[in-house]
């Protein structure tokens, strides 16, 4: 576990070696996650020395694929200074969407899972669309489409539970394809890491470079940090605003179809209690909800720390009122932290 | 009016004020006497608002002392003693009127405070007791001006400061709100008033403090409370030298314009204006609040629905206006981003391809020389291009926001207010790095409340009086600044209606 987790944290030690005091900033602001992470790992393993080990970590990484990735498309809607309340009820759309298309009425899976990803997009693009256009506020549009998915999920699921191994009566799903959509989420490698991770970490890259290194991203932490700024400066403040809430969607319906694969049973209500820890992730990963701030390296971190903590937790078993409570004040803390490390670090520049 | 009566009013003396190495207030001396109007005006960055926010409470001096009647005096702990009446007002607008003036002061312990008698005359002395149960979001801007004198009354402020009261009253309110800014003199009040209207301070102040340079330089009452003597004032000795090349009008003129409108009109602010830049050249559009200059920069920008033809270089209406012209607000609120570093922030207006490349991925090493190149050539004074902008000094900042506009290469340049808030020194180079633009063959149209930014900046100058342009000054043809101030002046006069 402890492996893992030095290797993220010596990822930034070479650009601390480049040094401009902005970058000796972000790793500060960085250093208290990675090192709340470590010390996190450090007491689990003081109390049970059995859980050292790949596996185990594995798990962890394993059990925080698909939060990290409903987290980095949540990041880029908080980085532009929206809020998005629905990613949980387009995930569990998502899930529910495929296993319908899929399992019921036979559509091959290739296509089923590109259409689940794009239903994703699309709602996405009717929140941004709402929130710009008719300048309601996305909380709001947010907190309706959440409601509104979860009608339709109910409706196009029939309340049911589907497993593609085990098709409703006379229906029945290839096993070529059954192969292939388990596959994508299938352990590999002498400790078991399942595939699921291999994909988080190719979309945190694509985030990563869409976010920090384009264009798009640029503009996106612009728009984020002085909206009215950034329209008197004619930046293209309404179509990236939707740029952020279709991204947002898509990620979440790949989350969705990849956590299906996964677990391979879909059920209507899943995804809907994801929302919260999914925003704890993005804040405890030091994004700002009033905009223009948020990395994908801490958000991916904040998952990382809930994932371990939840975990942990319920390995040592003390109860699920641990793992709850933990959430809470872990959330409230890291803000805390954060809040403090701003003041060191404004009390630094003068 | 009930209330206390202050007895013989405050006092400053040698009152200093310094932010790090900037000097804004430099010795100040001031009387403030009960019963009468006492008008403050000074140019921008001479220190006329930092001695506002200084009797306002907002701010402490380095040096020097307040006293109040004789008894030293700290307006910063008893800054209920004092009240600012703002342009926008500074009150609860989900409130009714009544419970605006109430509230802070309620002292009904678990009850709902209800109005006492002595708060509902106030009110009714002021004209607003009848809109008492209105929220006050639907009141008119006037009424909630006269809610925040009334709540101020209530609890018996004894120095009035009114910033820039009137500028978005009709003239009509302001009338108005003048008649009970004298009640409140009357009625023995400290009553100060801050403007950029000096009609208003020879109307209705008895004396008025000419701020320069961090000091009172001369107070004008009596016959020397003119709009001209103000005018000249502000003006004097404090003019630079920066701009007095390139005035040579004969040299412009026969050159083809860079940008010219034609019966350009605003549903409300401005009409049938007709108006020209040549390259090479800045204009100065020169208005109080309101009287549609700068309404009519930010036409220019493609800010506001207009009518007529525009024309720039080669392209007509609102396109030519999107991607010919640039804008920099008056306040770099609208223009900085806070969560940006100097670089960053000098880049943010660029796209493909100067600052990404194929696939729209940033050039982060173009970027780092970008930003190393904009800081030397806009003279922005920063350690590193990295550090957060909010770390330079004002006057940087605005050089940084100007940079973004620039960075558009545009055609036609629009300013508002460019050195609002900036200190002299910054000042200059602004004005210079306007003047270099400008000679690369560009038009520069900005808009000013002050003669002396038109002196020190502008080529010609139009004043906008009700909506109207009237025909142009060049600036060149003046020797002195006072005198610019004197024609200006009358310009303004002319164009206003009687009734003032």
């Amino acid at each position: 576990m402890t492996r893992t987790e030095t290797a993220q944290t010596a990822a930034t030690r070479p650009s601390m070696a480049l040094a401009g005091k902005a970058t000796v900033d972000v790793a500060l602001r960085l250093g208290g996650l990675f090192a709340a992470i470590i010390v996190v790992a450090l007491i689990f393993i003081f109390i049970n020395p059995n859980i050292a080990n790949l596996n185990m970590a594995g798990s962890v990484l394993r059990s925080m694929s698909s939060v990290a990735i409903m987290a980095l498309g949540l990041t880029l809607v908080i980085v532009v200074g929206e809020i998005d309340l629905s990613f949980g009820a387009i995930y569990g759309l998502a899930i529910n969407a495929l296993a319908v298309l899929w399992v019921v009425n036979g559509v091959p899976v290739y296509l089923a899972i590109p259409v689940a990803i794009v239903i994703g997009a699309l709602v996405g693009l009717f929140n941004g669309v709402l929130v710009t256009q008719l300048k309601i506020p996305s909380f709001i549009v947010t907190l309706g489409s959440y409601n509104l998915l979860y009608g339709i999920t109910l409706w196009v699921s029939n309340t049911a539970t589907y497993n593609p191994a085990y098709p409703p009566p006379g229906k029945t799903v290839p096993q070529g394809e059954l192969d292939f959509f388990v596959g994508l989420t299938q352990a590999v490698g002498s400790f078991r890491l399942s595939l699921e991770v291999i994909w988080m970490i190719g979309i945190a890259i694509v985030v990563g470079l869409l976010l920090h290194r384009s264009l798009f991203g640029f503009r996106l932490m612009a728009i984020g940090g002085n909206p009215a700024a950034a329209a008197l400066a004619r930046l293209p403040v309404r179509s990236y605003k939707v740029m952020a809430f279709v991204l947002c969607g898509a990620l979440a319906a790949i989350a969705g179809v990849l956590d299906f694969s996964f677990i391979q049973t879909s059920q209507p209500n899943t995804g809907l209690s994801a929302t919260f820890p999914v925003f704890a992730a993005v804040i405890i990963g030091g994004a700002s909800l009033s905009g223009g701030k948020g990395t994908v390296i801490g958000t991916l971190g904040g998952a990382l720390l809930l994932a371990e903590l939840q975990l942990g937790l319920s390995i040592l078993s003390p109860g699920a009122h641990v793992q709850q409570i933990f959430l809470g004040a872990v959330t409230i803390g890291a803000v805390a932290l954060d809040l403090f490390l701003t003041k060191l670090r404004k009390s630094r520049a003068t | 009016m009930t209330g206390e009566v202050v007895e013989r009013g405050i006092s400053l003396r040698g009152v200093v004020k310094t932010y790090g190495a900037t000097l804004a207030l430099a010795g100040v001396d001031l009387d403030l006497k009960p019963g009468e109007v006492l008008g403050i005006a000074g140019p921008n960055g001479a220190g006329k608002s930092t001695l506002v926010r200084m009797i306002a409470g907002e701010e402490r001096p380095t040096l020097g002392k307040l006293t109040f009647d004789g008894i030293p005096w700290s307006p910063v702990e008893e800054w209920k003693a004092v009240a600012v009446v703002h342009q926008e007002p500074q009150l609860f607008p989900n409130l009714t009127v009544a419970q605006n003036v109430m509230v802070g002061r309620e002292n009904s312990g678990r009850k709902r405070p209800a109005l006492s008698d002595a708060d509902a005359a106030v009110m009714d002395a002021l004209g607003i007791g009848h809109l008492r149960d209105k929220p006050l979001e639907d009141c008119s801007l006037a009424t909630q001006q006269r809610t925040e004198i009334a709540r101020a009354v209530a609890r018996d402020c004894k120095v009035f400061l009114f910033d820039e009261p009137n500028s978005a009253l009709t003239a009509e309110e302001s009338d108005e709100l003048f008649r009970e800014m004298h009640k409140l003199a009357q009625s023995g009040r400290i009553v100060v008033l801050v403007t950029h209207r000096l009609a208003d301070f020879v109307a209705h102040c008895s004396r008025v403090a000419i701020v320069r340079d961090g000091k009172v330089r001369v107070i004008l009452e009596n016959e020397a409370l003119t709009e001209d003597g103000i005018a000249r004032q502000l003006v004097t000795e404090s003019a630079t030298t920066v701009a007095a090349t390139n005035r040579d009008g004969s040299r412009l003129a026969d050159r083809e314009p860079v940008f010219r409108t034609r019966g350009w009109t605003h549903r409300n602010s401005f009409q049938q204006i007709d108006m020209e830049g040549r390259p090479g050249e800045i204009t100065a559009l020169f208005g109080v609040e309101g009287s549609g200059a700068r309404e009519l920069l930010r036409s220019l920008a493609g800010l506001e629905q207009c009518t007529g033809t525009v024309q720039i270089g080669d392209l007509q209406g609102l396109s030519a206006l999107d991607k010919l012209t640039a804008y920099v607000p008056a306040t770099r609120q609208l223009s900085l981003y806070s969560n940006f570093s100097v670089g960053e922030n000098l880049l943010v207006r660029l796209g493909y391809p100067e600052i990404a490349g194929a696939g729209y991925m940033l050039k982060v090493r173009q970027m780092k020389s970008l930003a190393q190149t904009a800081v030397t050539r806009f003279l922005v004074k920063t350690g590193t291009t990295t550090q957060p902008i909010r770390s330079l000094s004002g006057g940087n900042q605005q050089k940084v926001a100007i940079a973004q506009a620039l960075h558009c290469a545009p055609r036609l340049l629009l300013l508002e207010e460019p050195t609002r808030g900036v200190d002299i020194h910054s000042k200059a180079e602004i004005y210079r790095l306007l003047r270099d633009y400008a000679d690369q063959g560009n038009a520069v149209v900005i808009f000013c409340t002050e003669v002396l930014e038109v002196y020190e900046a502008a080529d010609k100058v139009h004043v906008v009086s009700q909506g109207r342009l009237l025909p142009s000054l060049e600036v060149g043809g003046f020797d002195q600044v006072e005198q610019l101030a004197t024609a200006v002046m009358s310009l303004e006069q002319s164009g206003r209606p009687e009734a003032a």
